[in-house]
């Protein structure tokens, strides 16, 4: 008897399930997110999801893409390579996804890419800053809509060689992404300013606990500038650390991530001031209306500031749905036509995709740390902007990397 | 690269300062991991979670109590306290029906155990960061022959030989500390002679795992407090108990002092490689001595 009564249950909870989906005249447009949603770094992911979900959520209420809705499935890739790839596998066999999105892991990223270009599914880079994604390891289904290491490293050299150090220190974290960041600045600062010397380096493990003998290392070399190449999670204890030792007060330094909001707002009003640090986003920077009505939306939504992910999430949905509206089908190779050289209004303005590497040109931020009032957290200050075209490494040196 | 000339006697003697410092919490969290290994014979991989929930629990108590010097003070006070309490439920609910079986399992039970704590942390505090202040008067640096040296790793500093002398006395002078020495050598005759060995072994738990939560707790204002933390610190808290000496606690304290020493003196010598040098020392000691620098209780 129970058991008859278990099966109607479950027999009425699928009709309800059913009725529940609307009808719908064309098949919608699926898109598949494999990105890390557990662990630290779903602070940055988390808000790559939302704000894509609220973009296409405004563009379905408003009829959808050539009268299709946009739906999307996630998976988590706890970080791993091998977790994310057999999701990302099992997005294209089993839910026949149109596209992929995805992540912040820069193997995963690469090894994900490399899956799409031999499955010929689009597959738009939200977070990992690999240069390669667009630059060495480039091809046609491939897109980047984030900012990477030699963007960065090309930003910030532009920022540092405004000012008056000459001799610098280098230190960071002990993996790719440390060393992509410290490489891409010391690259192009040199070449911008030939009186620039490197006195020494420090490498520590990713996850240190406690920077003070670092730092305190470093003081005792007496650099000009420090340029701090680590990223995720270690720029909290560090900046941390800093704050104590009194670092910021001695000897100015750039970390790439410093004034992001992901990175301040949990320090609140004890973030070291007058770190320099570069973006592609603040809530509070551009101060346009465009970003203004961004963040109040967000803000609505979710209860929370968007961080940068939140940017990037938005431009994956509005070039998506763009692409798809200028194809005119939902033709992969139509889609991917399209989107090569197209460019959308967001919140940052208008941001095209180079058609060359399908990398997003978008501006970076160049700002210092700084308490303003009416946040109980460190904003950035002064803000340099250092436009798309002069942070892209240029169309030749694309070339010669692949 | 002049990094050597940069070598002076005062920047030594400020590196070794901050390295004693970072020393005091591999110990104290060490010296809890080397008591529940010679003691009870666990190998508690969970030690590391229990270290990251003082840490987070810290971070709660101290929010709630307002902040500041008081919330600091209480939280200090709470949070190793509310480990111990988590750990005395673990004890008298699992590992005591255990103790019969064989290390594997144990070692397998506790991994499972810092799963779970490990979920558990992100259900009840999110996967943010956290980040806590140290009290005011801590906070900032003062300035030793011209380099600086945070108040709080001088805090660390006097904290560090008030807990090694803490456990001296518990293991030495009191009756539970010698009972437990006992029961470390010999459980079987412990038994034998009327005491409530498994009482023993869950106060010595407790006892470990309270210092756990302590080293979480002082660490919190240094660092951010994140899930990971308890990886991080698991592993270096079982290489400085195996150069130790398993199970013996002044044996957490040489091992503590050689990890955290190298580490901030190779930072300074040789910056680019520094996160070779405390592993080196690790396997130099082990070459040399392959059952720990101490006595080993096993």
């Amino acid at each position: 008897m129970k058991r008859v009564a278990c099966l109607i249950l479950c027999l009425v909870g699928c009709v309800a399930v059913l009725s529940a989906t609307p009808a719908l005249a064309k098949k919608p447009i699926k898109v598949g997110i494999v990105d890390c949603y557990s662990g630290p770094p779903s602070t940055y992911t988390n808000d790559v999801r939302d704000a894509f979900k609220m973009e296409i959520d405004k563009i379905n209420a408003a009829g959808g893409v050539l009268g299709r809705e946009i739906t999307f499935v996630t998976r988590d890739s706890k970080f791993k390579v091998d977790i994310g790839l057999s999701a990302a596998k099992e997005l294209i066999m089993r839910e026949r996804v149109d596209i992929l999105m995805g992540t912040i892991n820069s193997a995963l990223a690469l090894a994900v890419s490399d899956l799409c270009r031999k499955e010929k599914i689009p597959f738009v880079v939200t977070f990992s800053k690999s240069a390669k994604i667009t630059g060495a390891k480039g091809h046609r289904y491939v897109f980047s809509i984030t900012e990477n290491t030699a963007m960065a490293g090309k930003a910030a050299a532009v920022g540092l060689s405004k000012k008056p150090f000459q001799k610098y220190w280098i230190a960071g974290d002990d993996y790719e992404y440390g060393h992509a960041i410290a490489e891409g600045v010391w690259a192009n600062l040199k070449n911008m300013r030939p009186d620039v010397k490197l006195l020494g380096e420090s490498w520590w493990k990713v996850g240190e606990p406690d920077f003070t003998p670092y730092i305190t290392a470093i003081l005792a070399a007496k650099p000009d500038a420090v340029i701090v190449a680590t990223g995720g999670r270690d720029c909290v204890p560090f900046l941390k650390a800093a704050k104590a030792t009194g670092f910021n007060q001695r000897v100015p330094f750039y970390m790439h991530t410093a004034t992001e909001l992901s990175t301040l707002k949990p320090l609140g009003l004890d973030a070291p001031e007058g770190v320099l640090g570069t973006s592609n986003y603040f809530f509070y920077y551009p101060r346009s209306a465009a970003n203004k009505a961004f963040v109040k939306t967000f803000q609505k939504t979710y209860d929370r500031y968007p961080a940068v992910g939140a940017v990037y999430g938005s431009l994956a949905a509005d070039f998506i749905a763009g692409a798809y509206q200028k194809a005119g089908s939902v033709d992969t190779e139509k889609f991917v036509d399209a989107l090569e050289g197209m460019t959308v209004d967001s919140p940052l303005g208008q941001v095209t995709m180079r058609a060359y590497d399908h990398q997003a040109m978008l501006p970076m931020f160049m700002g210092v740390t700084q308490k303003i009032e009416g946040y109980n957290f460190l904003i950035a200050g002064d803000i340099m902007v250092i436009p798309g075209e002069k942070v892209m490494p240029s169309v030749a040196e694309i070339k010669k990397a692949r | 690269m002049d990094g050597a000339a940069n070598i002076t006697a005062a920047a030594l003697l400020q590196q070794i300062l901050v390295g004693l410092s970072r020393t005091t919490i591999l110990f104290i969290v060490s010296s809890g991991l080397s008591l529940v290994l010679g003691v009870l014979r666990i190998p508690n991989v969970a030690h590391g979670s229990l270290y990251m929930i003082g840490a987070f629990l810290t971070y709660s108590v101290a929010t709630l109590a307002g902040g500041g010097t008081v919330g600091f003070i209480v939280a200090l006070t709470v949070a190793p306290l509310g480990v111990a309490l988590i750990s005395f439920v673990v004890e008298r609910g699992l590992f005591c029906h255990l103790y019969e079986r064989e290390h594997l399992m144990l070692l397998l039970f506790t991994f499972s155990i810092m799963l779970v704590f490990g979920d558990l942390v992100k259900l009840i505090w999110g996967s943010d960061y956290r980040s806590l202040t140290a009290p005011l008067f801590l906070q900032g640096s003062f300035s030793i022959q011209g380099f600086p040296f945070p108040r709080y790793n001088l805090f660390l500093l006097l904290v560090g030989p008030l807990v090694a002398a803490g456990l001296w006395f518990l293991t030495n002078k009191t009756k539970i500390g010698k009972i437990a020495r006992a029961a470390a050598v010999d459980r079987e005759m412990v038994g034998a002679m009327g005491i409530n060995v498994s009482w023993v072994f869950a106060a010595v738990f407790v006892i470990g795992c309270y210092l756990a939560g302590l080293g979480g707790a002082l660490v919190a204002p240094t660092q951010n407090i994140t899930q990971g933390m308890d990886h991080t610190i698991i592993i270096e808290a079982f290489l400085i108990v195996i150069i130790g000496g398993l199970g013996n606690i002044w044996g957490a304290l040489l091992g503590a002092l050689i990890f955290g020493l190298t580490d901030a003196i190779g930072i300074l010598i040789w910056p680019q490689f520094a996160i070779v040098f405390p592993y080196a020392a690790v396997v130099v000691v082990l070459l040399f001595r392959p059952k720990g620098l101490l006595k080993s209780t096993w």
